[in-house]
């Protein structure tokens, strides 16, 4: 990831893509992410547990997967972004180990409120082409060329 | 009385605060080992996130916490030095003692045994940065929804709360649905 890049408001189209993030789900993963972000739930780093649960297997916490949706916004926004809102993040489906999760995203639009230069982005997270987390809605600020 | 019907008492509380003023500390400050830590799995390298330079080059006050990781550092500890063990048995998947206690419920609840997030909202109104010390207020009851679901029946229930900083200025609001339930 090149941070020295900015992305500007002024450049922003309705329909741009977010770049995809993949996530690969492996047990040390979510076991490094379960120390790391304390969510010590069992379900999301014991597969017995997490079956008689309901769920088909180990499956990653809310935590780690809003992390994900902050690295891909991160990513698109870059270092003079800020996020304000996110809405609509909800979980559909587990995200288990021996999966990937794909970020994916696009520009649903642009406005300005205040001083602030806001673009609102569709957020998704899916496993095999089937959406996992969101659709959801973010709202981030961008620095804007003449600013 | 219907599974539903047992729920009656909780969706008879929606709009009621169970925070009942209490301030949830986090464990820890946010400093900069934790949020290695926290980068790691994400393989976030935002230089924001660990690089005081750069992070005040662009008006942060030092390196930003990611906002993913508020709920992190508004965990309470699972142990405190002054405190009774926690960790009282051997059983293979038993839980630390008073784990339950940290979760977003009412009491009043009928008998479950599974809970998993489900949805969020939030609202970022200031950075934090290393250094800061988080804690939550508020614990309001929005809406109980009985359902029965593919992995059991139970109820969606959502809560608004807020994270403060040590000066007691909020940074963000949160809105979240846990899904509580008795596995089929």
């Amino acid at each position: 990831m090149d941070w020295s890049a900015q992305r500007y408001w002024d450049d922003v189209t309705e329909g741009d893509d977010v770049p995809r993030v993949e996530f690969p789900l492996t047990v040390f993963r979510l076991v490094v992410e379960a120390g790391a972000n304390r969510d010590f739930n069992a379900i999301h780093h014991n597969s017995e547990l997490a079956r008689t649960s309901g769920a088909p297997e180990m499956y990653a916490n809310t935590g780690f997967l809003l992390g994900m949706w902050e690295r891909a916004i991160r990513e698109f926004a870059g270092l003079g972004g800020s996020v304000r809102r996110i809405t609509g993040f909800r979980m559909r489906r587990f995200n288990v180990v021996g999966q990937t999760v794909v970020v994916r995203g696009r520009v649903l639009g642009k406005r300005r409120e205040d001083d602030a230069a806001l673009v609102e982005l569709e957020l998704w997270s899916e496993v095999d082409g089937e959406v996992t987390v969101g659709p959801g809605t973010v709202t981030v600020a961008l620095p804007e060329r003449t600013s | 009385m219907s599974w539903e019907d047992a729920w009656q008492p909780v969706v008879d509380a929606v709009g009621r605060d169970f925070g009942c003023g209490e301030v949830i500390e986090g464990a820890d400050a946010v400093d900069a080992s934790a949020l290695r830590r926290f980068l790691e799995p994400l393989e976030l390298d935002c230089p924001l996130h660990h690089d005081d330079r750069v992070a005040r080059e662009h008006g942060y006050r030092g390196v930003v916490a990611p906002f993913s990781s508020y709920f992190t550092f508004v965990a309470p500890p699972l142990w405190r030095p002054d405190e009774a063990a926690v960790f009282t048995s051997d059983e293979r998947d038993a839980p630390p003692e008073g784990i339950a206690a940290r979760r977003f419920a009412t009491g009043l609840e009928p008998p479950y045994s599974g809970y998993f997030a489900a949805d969020f909202e939030l609202e970022l109104l200031r950075p934090v940065v290393l250094g800061d010390r988080l804690h939550r207020t508020g614990m309001k009851l929005v809406s109980c929804t009985p359902k029965e679901t593919s992995v059991g029946r139970g109820a969606f229930m959502t809560w608004e709360w807020e994270v403060r900083n040590q000066r007691a200025d909020v940074v963000a609001r949160f809105r979240n649905t846990m899904y509580l339930y008795d596995p089929h």
